[in-house]
């Protein structure tokens, strides 16, 4: 009976001691989709197993800067910030596709009429300064407003156009989430709310607005517009990668950069890097 | 000679259990000190406004107030929730209830205890935080009085199962000499039973506050996470945020060493002064009915 259980004990020793050769990946939960689909197909091809986990762009950089992970997804660039604390290592940036951050609202209200906002009015209600949806043409309802954690890459994207930096504060903010998802789900819930999504994450649930822009043109949340850069809050998908990367990894790398990856990249919604 | 290996074993037993006592008080101390050393960049660090209500981790801005008081407000709202339903169903199990379905109700209860706090918390974001929001027509259900009553249905079974324990523990024979003097049933509870229990209840109740600071997951899913004092300040119904559950939602976020990570360890270093602070008054309290009965 021991020694069942001792062999038992050696075997799953011996495979959690092979894992050290998977390639660990984590961070963006926007990255992740495209990311973690490859992974599977990378796998089944190299028999090389990737670990993909989500946490945020700033977890993701943690993670990869204290060596915890070979590769870290960030929706957003690497501070200055950041880099200062870990001067000694060397990052690079990898883009593997383009995303848009937009501005979502819950659908009871853009079904209300409100389908557009200009960047000052978002950023007057991310200020608590306009409080009701009545006073951007929608019904007499008190406005929701879903901020995200601080260090999500998404979130600074956006801070970063709504208010001119990336680590305002959002003093109307009613509500703070942490992933697409979650941040999804809290508007999906809601029937007045206005948060920030990517835009593979949006739905019939969760609409989108149009922009309009300071000199008065309307910009639609289209594919077309995300890829010719003229939506507000566009932004590169990155992998980043340290100087001592492993090869296994870098081959992964390689595999999001070719057809088979950038083809899964459309697949989640995003836009390949090659357009 | 066999008696001398004998004394050998006893002796290396003794050195075994030495050992082991001092690795599990290393341990302890270890985990103190490594608080207070992680502690000290952010109460070095100047202009942190650490007692504040800013927390803005990218502008230096650390105000701890809003968490502290998260804390604080979320386990009185428990409290509220788990005392009352928890003194009476104990009353009712132990005073009126066979020993036998006593054993029944008890395991059941204890199994509730052994529940993974994130299954609570999934439930919490799957029902309680929408009967919330329907309850109060808000727009989200994910505020201070949702995690307060989740976390008090969590406290509960501890509460209730401890303070079982010390009303059951009050010897038959007071209740046979009071029953014999001729008093009610109630009298016999609150004149006799609950002076005699007291203690012990006040450190069930003390125990349970202390799991209910502690508790990250489920809190952390149901709270909203604003960094914000409620507005006006008692107001049950706006977003917050626990210690417990920034901690959980920005360690893996922050650097290790940088005073980001070290206001957070700061922020653990309270709440276990805190949760240490009522263990040990809750297990004096447990000796005093101990050394009374």
């Amino acid at each position: 009976m021991f020694k069942k259980f001792g062999a038992l004990c050696l075997a799953l020793f011996s495979a959690a001691c092979s894992a050290p050769d998977a390639i660990y990946v984590s961070g963006s939960s926007t990255v992740l989709p495209p990311v973690s689909k490859a992974a599977e197909k990378f796998s089944a091809e190299t028999g090389i197993s990737v670990i993909v986990n989500a946490g945020g762009s700033g977890g993701g950089f943690n993670q990869l800067a204290e060596g915890q992970s070979d590769i870290g997804m960030m929706s957003r660039n690497i501070t200055s910030g950041e880099l200062e604390a870990f001067k000694t290592i060397n990052f690079t940036e990898v883009a593997i596709g383009r995303d848009a951050v937009v501005p979502s609202i819950s659908s009871e209200i853009y079904e209300a009429g409100v389908t557009l906002l200009s960047i000052s009015q978002i950023a007057d209600i991310y200020t608590g300064d306009i409080r009701n949806w009545s006073e951007v043409g929608g019904p007499d309802r008190d406005i929701f407003v879903i901020d995200k954690e601080a260090n999500r890459g998404t979130r600074q994207v956006f801070m970063d156009v709504v208010l001119g930096d990336p680590k305002a504060e959002a003093a109307g903010a009613d509500l703070v989430t942490g992933s697409n998802n979650e941040e999804q789900t809290a508007l999906v819930q809601s029937n007045a709310g206005i948060g920030m999504l990517s835009v593979a994450w949006l739905n019939d649930d969760v609409r989108g607005l149009a922009i309009v822009l300071p000199n008065g043109k309307t910009i639609e949340p289209s594919i077309e517009n995300i890829r010719a850069g003229t939506y507000p809050f566009v932004r590169d998908l990155n992998v980043v990668k340290r100087s001592d990367l492993k090869p296994s990894a870098n081959q992964f790398i390689t595999y999001l950069l070719g057809p088979d990856g950038q083809k899964l990249v459309e697949e989640s919604g995003y836009i390949g890097i090659a357009n | 000679m066999r008696s001398l290996r004998g004394l050998r074993k006893l002796q290396g037993l003794r050195l075994y259990a030495l050992a082991c006592g001092t690795v599990s008080l290393t341990i302890v101390f270890t985990i103190i000190a490594t608080l207070f050393l992680q502690s000290l960049p952010v109460l070095m660090a100047e202009n942190t406004n650490l007692m504040g209500t800013h927390w803005n981790p990218g502008k230096g801005q650390f105000g701890i107030l809003p968490m502290l008081f998260g804390s604080l407000f979320v386990m009185s709202i428990a409290v509220a929730v788990a005392f009352p339903l928890g003194l009476l169903a104990a009353i009712y199990i132990a005073e009126t209830r066979s020993s036998k379905l006593r054993r029944v109700l008890k395991s059941f209860l204890e199994l509730l205890a052994g529940i993974p706090s994130i299954v609570y918390g999934l439930i919490g974001v799957a029902y309680l935080n929408i009967w919330v929001a329907d309850l109060f027509d808000l727009q989200s259900g994910r505020v201070i009085l949702t995690a307060g009553i989740l976390l008090g249905i969590m406290i509960l079974p501890t509460f209730l199962t401890l303070t079982e324990d010390a009303i059951s523990a009050v010897p038959v024979k007071f209740r046979e000499n009071a029953k014999s003097l001729g008093l009610y049933r109630h009298e016999v509870f609150f004149s006799i039973i609950l002076p005699q229990a007291k203690t012990g209840i006040a450190g069930a109740g003390l125990l349970a506050l202390g799991r209910a600071l502690g508790e990250t997951m489920a809190v952390m899913l149901v709270i909203g996470s604003l960094d914000r004092l409620p507005k006006p300040l008692l107001n049950p119904l706006s977003s917050g945020q626990t210690i417990t559950s920034k901690l959980g939602r920005e360690v893996p976020e922050s650097a290790f060493g940088s005073v980001h990570f070290s206001a957070l360890v700061f922020m653990s270093l309270i709440i276990v002064c805190i949760t240490v602070t009522l263990t040990i008054v809750s297990r004096y309290l447990f000796r005093k009915t101990g050394a009374d009965v």
